[in-house]
Order: C-alpha cells, then sequence, then structure tokens
C-alpha cells in the first residue's frame, strides 16, 4: 500500500523547528502557574525564544526550504543584506510538507505572541510585555528574512532564465548569421 | 554576452540544460570570490539581530575560538578555515546551505570568543575599529546582558523581579538610545554594529558584578567597580571616536560613559 500524500522528508529538523517555539509559547503561558519569579520566566522564555529563532535561521530554513540570509559588512563600511538559495531543481525537489510547516508555524507564531502582547497590553503588565515584545521581534525578524530571501530567489531565477533565453536567441541568431 | 555584472546566485552544475552549462562555466570563471551578484549596498533595515556570515572579510586575526557557550550558538569564527578554502564563488553557497550543524554552531561559537577578544582586549585591531568589528554579532551582548541582570538579582535580597526588569530594560534601551545619538550626531556607525559594541563592552562590569556578589565589602566594590568601569570605558572610546566628527567626540563619548557610570552605581548599591 503505497501512502497517497508524501511524507515528511525531514522529521527531525521539523520536529526542532516546531519544538523550541513550542516551548517558548508553552513556558510563558503556563509559567504563571508554578512560578512567581518573574525573572526565571522571562530568562528561560528569551532563552527557548533565540534558540528557536537560531534553529530557524541556521538550520530549518537551509533544510526544509532551502534558503539563508544574513548581514554583512563590506569593504566600505556598509551593511549589505545577503539571501542564498538552492538552485531550482533542489528547490523544485524540496518536500512539500516541509516547506507548509516551516511557513505555517513561522505565521502562527508570530500572531499567537502577537496576542500574547495584546493581553498583555490588557492587563498593564510591562514587564511581561517586555518578553513578548522581545520573542515578538525575533519571530518577526526571521519572517522577514526568509520572505526576502524568497523574493530575492524567484527575482533571480527570473533574471537567470531572461538571461537563458536572451543568449541562446543571440547565439541562435549569430549562428543563422554565420550560416548565411 | 557578458557575466561580469551578474553571477547566477545558485549553482547550476546539475542542471541539465547542456546549452547553457558552457555559459555558466564562462561565468564561473568570471565570478568573483564572494556567492551574490553585486548589489548595491542597502539601506539598513532594522530587525536582524543575528547573523551568521560564513565569509569573513575583514583582517581579523586568527583567534582561537574561546570559550564553548553551548547553548548560545553565535556568528563565525575569526579563523574562517572552512570559508577560506572556497575559491570558487559557486562552491560557497553548496556549502553553507548543506554544511552540517554542527559547524554552524562552532563557527557562531567562535565568533563569540573573537568578537570578545576585539573589543575588550588590547590588540592591535583596535587600531583600524571600523574593521575591528566587522563581524558583529548580537549573542554575546544577550549573553552579557542576561548573565549581569542575573547577577544583580541574584545579589539583590528584595525586588529580585524588578531589579532585574530594571537591569535589562536600562542596558537594552541604554544601548539602542547610544547608538540613536551617535547616528544623530552625524556618526558613521552601523546600526547593529554599535549595538554589539556596547553590548561587549559590558563585559568587564559583569566580571565586576559577579566579585561584588560574591564579596560584601563597600569598599572592595567600589574600587572593583572603578576599575571595571574604566576598563569598560576603555574598550567602548575607540569605536565610539572613531564613528563620529572629532569636534563632537565628547558628545558621543559622555553618553555611554554615564550609562556605564550607573550600572556601575547599580551594582555598587545593590545589596
Amino acid at each position: 500500500m503505497q501512502a497517497p500524500v508524501e511524507n515528511y522528508a525531514n522529521p527531525k529538523t521539523c520536529l526542532f523547528h516546531v519544538l523550541f517555539k513550542g516551548a517558548a509559547l508553552a513556558f510563558y503561558i503556563l509559567s504563571a502557574l508554578f512560578f512567581n519569579s518573574f525573572v526565571i520566566i522571562f530568562v528561560v522564555t528569551v532563552l527557548l525564544a533565540a534558540l528557536d529563532f537560531w534553529v530557524v535561521k541556521n538550520v530549518s530554513g537551509r533544510i526544509l526550504v532551502g534558503l539563508r540570509w544574513w548581514n554583512e559588512i563590506n569593504d566600505l563600511g556598509e551593511s549589505v543584506w545577503k539571501f542564498e538559495s538552492l538552485d531550482q531543481e533542489s528547490l523544485a525537489r524540496m518536500n512539500k510538507k516541509d516547506s507548509w510547516l516551516f511557513w505555517w508555524t513561522l505565521y502562527l507564531a508570530a500572531a499567537a505572541w502577537f496576542i500574547l502582547g495584546v493581553f498583555s497590553l490588557i492587563r498593564f503588565q510591562a514587564d511581561y510585555l517586555l518578553v513578548v515584545g522581545v520573542c515578538l521581534s525575533l519571530n518577526v525578524a526571521n519572517i522577514i528574512g526568509f520572505t526576502k530571501c524568497k523574493k530575492d530567489a524567484k527575482k533571480q531565477l527570473q533574471q537567470f532564465a531572461s538571461q537563458t533565453i536572451a543568449s541562446r536567441f543571440q547565439s541562435t541568431v549569430q549562428s543563422a548569421f554565420t550560416l548565411v | 554576452m557578458s557575466h561580469n555584472d551578474t553571477v547566477p546566485l545558485y549553482q547550476s552544475s546539475q542542471s541539465d540544460i547542456d546549452e547553457i552549462e558552457n555559459m555558466m562555466n564562462g561565468g564561473f570563471q568570471s565570478g568573483p570570490g564572494s556567492v551574490l551578484p553585486a548589489r548595491p549596498p542597502s539601506p539598513i533595515r532594522p530587525s536582524i539581530p543575528v547573523t551568521s556570515s560564513p565569509f569573513v572579510q575583514s583582517n581579523l586575526p586568527p583567534l582561537a575560538p574561546a570559550q564553548k557557550v553551548t547553548p548560545v550558538p553565535v556568528p563565525p569564527a575569526g579563523s574562517g578555515g572552512s570559508e577560506g578554502g572556497k575559491a570558487s564563488g559557486f562552491g560557497s553557497p553548496a556549502n553553507t546551505l548543506t554544511e552540517p550543524v554542527w559547524e554552524t554552531v562552532k563557527r557562531d561559537v567562535g565568533r563569540i570568543g573573537s568578537n570578545l577578544k576585539l573589543v575588550v582586549f588590547p590588540n592591535p585591531n583596535r587600531e583600524d575599529p571600523g574593521k575591528a568589528l566587522r563581524d558583529w554579532d548580537l549573542w554575546g551582548p544577550f549573553f552579557f546582558i542576561v548573565f549581569l541582570g542575573l547577577t544583580l538579582s541574584w545579589s539583590a535580597s528584595v525586588k529580585k523581579s524588578e531589579v532585574f526588569a530594571v537591569a535589562f530594560a536600562l542596558l537594552a534601551a541604554g544601548a539602542v538610545i547610544l547608538t540613536l545619538n551617535v547616528l544623530l550626531l552625524g556618526g558613521h556607525i552601523i546600526f547593529f554594529q554599535s549595538l554589539s559594541l556596547l553590548g561587549y563592552c559590558l563585559f568587564p562590569l559583569d566580571v565586576g558584578a559577579v566579585i561584588c556578589m560574591l564579596k560584601d565589602n563597600v569598599i572592595l566594590k567600589m574600587i572593583v567597580v572603578c576599575v571595571t568601569l574604566a576598563w569598560s570605558s576603555w574598550a567602548a572610546y575607540p569605536f565610539m571616536s572613531a564613528a563620529v566628527n572629532p569636534r563632537r567626540k565628547a558628545l558621543a563619548l559622555y553618553p555611554v560613559f554615564l550609562m556605564y557610570v550607573s550600572v556601575g552605581f547599580l551594582i555598587i548599591a545593590i545589596d
């Protein structure tokens, strides 16, 4: 019996991708039941969120969707954003389920933090708002980075395709002329 | 048709379009060592706190990757062995995209160590501040700020949570405001680079806070804080002063000094 739907190609990576996000959210929400100390809540939540940021940026981004972004300072002292993506062949071969999971958990986590932020705003808890703010900004940073990277990859592909067509056309024309 | 202005981003060795392969190979040789097509330097966009740059362009001395901060991964090592060996431009994206996770961790952890050494300890690269903190990262500063907050909170006998929150918010907001100060004075500094610098310069104060936590003598505390304060300010001085117009150096440096003094007071005053 063949499974009609393809399975996750990288189950371990998917797990880690979701693990830290979920842990940060769960810890933040449940900690109020167990811990009285704000310090522990802050440190653990922000640490988990930071780990999640690193995992998404460096590991699951690469493996699940084949994208990567970073920032560099060039010799002129200016900051340059750099994007990297796999070639079209590998991108097309990427597991659909993997990339679906990647993007959707990214968006959902950001939405969840936003809602939690609204709650803490309503309750006038400035310190919890700080935690939520930090976690939300880490999530949003990843979303923006990867979205830009995807757009950049598409643009590169289009440029490449049009260049290819143009050069093939040119070489065809040249060979036609040399035959004449 | 020249390939000099656009270098295709991705490796095409597996491409099955044969006619293109020759052109691609021509493009490979003419391509620059780094991966990407020439892009105009984009304006600084906020929001990306952490970099993971595999391409160490600056002339960092090959520093031994220092402390092994295991769960806190950070940007690249000064000893860019794997990156330095990439001659062809197209080997690079594949390598960083498909490198094993452990390599990334090692690279990132090494970067904290090298940045720390560059900023806080005397070394020849301080002569050229612009180049020294080329590979900024925010993991080191994050770790130092949290550590300072935890130390202060631990030393406090009452209101531990408030102490931590205040320390963290003060340092984070302070770093942002100081950076804005430099930018508004017409200085040339990159936002995240400056945040990274101010964070790393907290390391001496971290050390001072730990010592003060262990020994509760007021005189000792004052001496330790003065020494570490001077060390922090000395560490931050060349980077901040190089960024602004010489006539406005004091305007840029004074608030930095003030922030470190206030942290010093926090350390002394906690009992």
